[in-house]
């Protein structure tokens, strides 16, 4: 993680910087024009993100390129944001130092991980068009803006500040701009459409930024907008202590010669997540040091020996360590929903599912997998899918084929979940997109130039788990089109099609109009059911209904479940039915025996929804008839659910137990119910988690 | 041949599929229309008829599908039309039906390409002709040139005598849809023999090279699949006039199945073969050994044609000899050739030399 502020840091004093970037251009993510541009529009947003996130702003940003010199590929870029903006004395420090602010000390995650940030539009502005970048800065408190132009005086590795000054901010509508920066470069770079734009950039960061608005006026001075699809601004993230699984050999140093501790056990509980008092004695006890040692002055063996009793390679009482998991509060999902809703607006489809798995820890790092799938609508049902791949909110755009997370969509076998595949291998083929997103305190990639995930065993099982069960949902969804189709012609024939041949060859005849009961039992010879969930405009709620329809000769009993989107905060009501939870985001109902011929109808409303959220309810049944319109309830289904959930009252536990951090509402911890089937006897009788420690 | 019926007779022909069907309900069962199975596969020789008929495969059609329950509903509203057309002495055409259909509701018809078959499907059930259903086919019927001459009933109800060498111009004598006794009388005939011809080019070569009157034969030209009444007035011609029949064909496997057609029975008509079909009909060219013995210009099979020929090789129709070495020579030369390639020799090697030797096989020339 601290590769690039290390480099840049011991080799800032040194090298002259226009070195330094023609040397690391590849990485820093200027090695073509087109990318420069990316890369320039890239690091403007992100900050912009950040910014808003930070001061809880909800973000509109404006990104316009212009084309200046066509022949020597000149690009004006143009970024505006309604972010806090930036105080007049630190322009030039966030503009013009390498490395300002503390992003790389603090652990948690965060969008800024890549690349060297604004600094470096800045630097390869100067060196490809001589031009200083111009920025403009209002903050809320002051009644005009800040102006200055930022260039880089390359011998004296410094920034340079020229046409300083105050001016006011008006915005096209007349009024005063409240807050926000501006940015306006001039760079060599090019401007191009597809795949791999500034265009796709932004669209993919709409997608996983569904409260950010984004305009973006493109050379043609065509007008792309993606609108806000939700108020609600990503939780607020915490910074975190590192984890002793996590930490490398150099970082451990570094914080042993900083501590002012005078106690090796005081350093490691009070430095470390996941470290108690009881955890921080045995630590030393298996490095075989005294907890009395002094961090400071640790010899190079000893911290050796301590770095291997944080990795369990030197145990105590013949066992690793075992230690707490870190905190997963300072993770910040996306959720379910919204990334529906994210997906929804970009891409235009009939079917959308999304999933936020637990979060998870992997060497002492919290991570978590999100995921999402869309079907059907316009996408070309003969390419392969569209991959989103996305760490930390940040849209990853090159080296597909090299990433773990395409390596795990890979590896699933989307044939049985009704994509094409050639031989079962590769991405697949289809009218669809995939999406996955990494949250993580530490992004592990293959290369400096950070756009592909590196291999890591767990968290590819963990991603490919959450496809497995997007397949699932697919494959259910598409034969549940199938059998509605067949129903809803089931219906019709003996609605409509069935009483017109009775009327129609009894007026032929002249006889009366024969009773049509047993016929349509016999034609039907099915239990069916027939599920809407439609928006109710007047009470706000997504209002289902589930009727059941026993059109066979015998009495039919059932136990039917319908999924409803719990998690997200929502709430049944008008449920005349009853009925119980089964497990989270599942509610059943055992219904009376129906007689032939009979219906019944389970209805119910959910609040706390936006139009939009709850399209589609899963329906399922327990019993031996088949029923046309519902799925026979997968126990597995269940399992997973339930497995979650465990996962998720134990990280809970842990996060409590451990700080006592204030929890934004969304974060996805609160505590749930335990689901009334008695669990496996799997769980350690300490409640701890068992992802590492004592059992592996 | 099936005797035509009167109109009661096929009113009550109908009422018993209608029957059928409100039983069914009555008994609480879907209703159910029953029709023999339409495929090559329940066609068999009926020796008395010497053609191929509908065997006894039968195949209900009941109303647990949307498909079949629509089918058994346009069933009845074609039926009660067509009663109204008896009762009222109107005719209609089979296009005009399925305009009328609009007006069905839910029984409206989706192609005409349904209506007609579903107006076939009344015909085989009842055992009528659609002639006795009042239902009139738009088929661009043939044309005939040659030395005979027939009177044909016209619109005032006048017989009117035409002769089809001296009375025609030069696209000949136009066959109307209705060709039974009712509408044309043959009256007599200087030929040997009738030739039909599949192309309109190949037809008008024939007429223009003055074929007819050399080799003393009526051409009759096919206009593709022959429509119904095309096939009744070659059946009728070689039955009262005892002339035998040649069939001058592109050389390709939908030309063996036009011959079909014409000499067996169609599959689709196989209820009313005996009324259509022509059994001495004989298929003079172009054969598989023509393409190489004239060594013909000839074009590549289809993916198409190859899986045409393959199904002729199991159609029972094509089961003698000849037609399996005919079949599976085309098939080895994975070539066919038009009737037209002929004339790689000249506009007359046709009518001097191919026609003059194949006829003479036959002992027509």
């Amino acid at each position: 993680m601290s590769g690039i502020a290390q480099k840049l840091a011991s080799n800032q004093k040194q090298v002259a910087i226009s070195e330094f970037f023609e040397k690391n251009k590849h990485f820093l993510g200027f090695d073509s024009p087109v990318r420069s541009l990316i890369t320039a529009v890239k690091e403007a947003v992100d900050n912009s993100l950040d910014a808003c996130e930070e001061a809880r702003i909800l973000p509109s940003i404006k990104v316009k390129v212009t084309k200046i010199d066509t022949k020597k590929d000149i690009i004006e870029l143009v970024c505006e944001d309604n972010g806090p903006g930036i105080p007049q004395k630190s322009i030039e420090k966030v503009f013009g130092q390498l490395l300002f602010g503390s992003r790389f000390h603090a652990i948690r995650q965060s969008r800024g991980q890549q690349g060297i940030g604004i600094t470096g539009v800045v630097m390869y502005s100067q060196l490809t068009t001589g031009k200083p970048t111009h920025v403009k800065s209002k903050i809320a408190t002051e009644s005009t803006a800040a102006v200055v132009d930022i260039g880089l005086d390359t011998r004296k590795n410094k920034a340079t500040k020229s046409n300083s000054g105050r001016e006011l901010w008006q915005l096209d509508n007349g009024e005063m701009k409240k807050h926000g920066l501006e940015v306006t470069t001039r760079m060599k770079a090019k401007y191009q459409k597809g795949r791999q734009s500034v265009w796709q950039y932004l669209r993919m960061t709409s997608i996983v930024n569904p409260h950010a608005e984004i305009t973006f006026t493109d050379p043609d001075g065509e007008i792309h907008h993606w609108p806000r699809v939700t108020e609600r601004l990503p939780g607020k993230v915490e910074s975190i202590k590192p984890h002793p699984h996590g930490i490398e050999l150099g970082q451990l140093q570094r914080m042993l010669t900083e501590s002012t501790d005078s106690r090796l056990s005081v350093f490691l509980r009070t430095n470390f997540s996941g470290v108690s008092t009881r955890a921080a004695k045995e630590l030393c006890a298996a490095a075989e040091l005294d907890v009395k040692v002094k961090p400071k002055q640790m010899s190079p063996d000893q911290i050796r020996s301590l770095l291997e009793a944080f990795q369990g390679e030197k145990m105590f009482n013949g066992k690793p360590v075992k230690l707490l998991n870190p905190p997963t509060n300072c993770l910040s999902p996306i959720e379910e929903m919204l990334i529906k809703k994210g997906l929804s607006k970009t891409i235009d489809s009939r079917y959308a599912t999304t999933m936020t798995r637990a979060p998870n820890v992997s060497q002492g790092n919290p991570y978590q997998v999100e995921v999402g799938l869309i079907f059907g609508g316009d996408m070309a049902g003969d390419k392969a899918v569209e991959v989103l791949r996305f760490a930390n909110r940040v849209p990853l755009m090159y080296q597909q084929g090299g990433c773990l997370l395409t390596k795990a969509i890979e590896s699933v076998d989307w044939r049985q979940y009704g994509l094409d595949q050639a031989g079962g291998k590769g991405v697949p083929k289809g009218p669809a997109a995939i999406l996955v997103h990494l949250a993580s305190t530490n992004v592990q990639f293959t290369s400096e130039a950070k756009e592909a995930l590196a291999d890591n065993g767990e968290v590819m099982e963990e991603v490919r788990k959450a496809m497995l069960e997007m397949g699932r949902g697919l494959r259910k969804h598409l034969e549940k089109k199938k059998k509605m189709a067949k129903t809803k012609e089931k219906f019709e024939l003996i609605n409509d099609i069935l009483p017109a041949i009775a009327a129609k060859s009894a007026q032929i005849l002249d006889k009366p109009i024969p009773d049509l009961a047993g016929s349509i039992t016999k034609i039907m010879s099915a239990v069916i059911c027939e599920t809407s969930t439609e928006w109710n405009k007047e009470t706000k709620t997504a209002d289902v209904s589930i009727k059941i329809y026993n059109y066979t000769a015998r009495a039919r009993a059932y136990t039917m479940l319908a999924t409803w989107p719990e998690k997200s905060g929502a709430s049944m009501i008008n449920n005349q039915t009853g009925g119980r939870k089964e497990a989270t985001g599942v509610w059943a109902w055992k219904l009376e025996t129906l007689q032939p011929g009979e219906n019944i109808t389970i209805s119910y409303s959910l609040d706390g929804l936006e139009k939009g959220d709850w399209t589609e309810t899963d329906v399922f049944y327990r019993g031996s008839q088949e029923i046309i319109g519902a799925m026979k309830m997968d126990e597995k289904y269940l399992e997973e659910i339930r497995n979650q959930e465990k996962i998720l009252n134990e990280l809970n536990s842990v996060n409590e137990s451990q700080d006592s951090v204030e929890m934004e509402s969304v974060a996805p911890t609160k505590i749930i119910e335990q689901p009334p089937i008695p669990e496996p006897a799997v769980k350690p009788p300490t409640g701890q988690s068992t992802l590492f420690g004592g059992d592996q | 041949m099936s005797g035509r019926m009167t109109a009661e007779q096929t009113k009550s022909a109908m009422q018993l599929v209608v029957s059928e069907m409100y039983d069914k309900i009555v008994k609480g069962e879907p209703p159910t229309m029953t029709l023999p199975v339409r495929t090559k596969n329940n066609i068999g020789f009926d020796r008395k008829l010497g053609v191929y008929k509908y065997g006894k495969n039968k195949s209900i059609r009941d109303a647990t599908s949307l498909g079949s329950a629509k089918q058994l509903l346009r069933a009845l509203h074609i039926i009660e039309f067509i009663e109204d057309m008896i009762d009222s002495g109107k005719s209609s055409t089979l296009r005009e039906m399925y305009y009328i259909s609009e007006s069905w509701g839910l029984g409206k018809f989706g192609s005409q390409n349904e209506s007609n078959n579903l107006a076939e499907d009344l015909e085989i059930v009842t055992k009528c002709l659609r002639e006795d259903f009042k239902l009139r086919p738009e088929e661009d019927g043939a044309r005939i040139i040659g030395n005979l001459t027939l009177q044909e009933r016209n619109r005032r109800g006048e017989w009117m005598r035409i002769n089809a060498r001296d009375d025609v111009g030069d696209s000949g004598y136009g066959v109307p849809y209705n060709v039974e006794t009712e509408k044309i009388e043959f009256l007599e005939h200087d030929i040997n023999f009738l030739m039909a011809i599949e192309t309109g080019g190949m037809f008008d070569r024939l007429v223009e090279n003055g074929f007819d009157e050399d080799f003393k034969c009526g051409l009759l030209h096919l206009k593709g699949q022959p429509a119904r009444s095309t096939r009744r007035i070659i059946k009728r011609m070689s039955e009262e006039w005892d002339l035998p029949v040649v069939v001058f064909l592109d050389g390709d496997p939908w030309s063996f199945r036009i011959f079909a057609s014409i000499a067996y029975g169609a599959i689709k008509t196989a209820h009313i073969s005996e009324y259509l079909a022509t059994p001495s009909a004989t298929y003079l060219g172009i054969t598989s050994d023509d393409i190489v013995a004239y060594d013909l210009p000839s074009d590549d099979l289809s993916k198409k044609d190859i899986e045409a020929l393959n199904a002729e090789l199991s159609d029972p129709r094509f089961a003698d000899s000849w037609w399996q070495d005919q079949i599976n020579m085309m098939l080895e030369l994975g070539k066919k050739a038009e009737q037209q390639s002929l004339a790689k020799y000249g506009l007359d090697f046709v009518t001097d030399t191919y026609l003059p030797e194949k006829l003479s096989e036959l002992g027509l020339a």
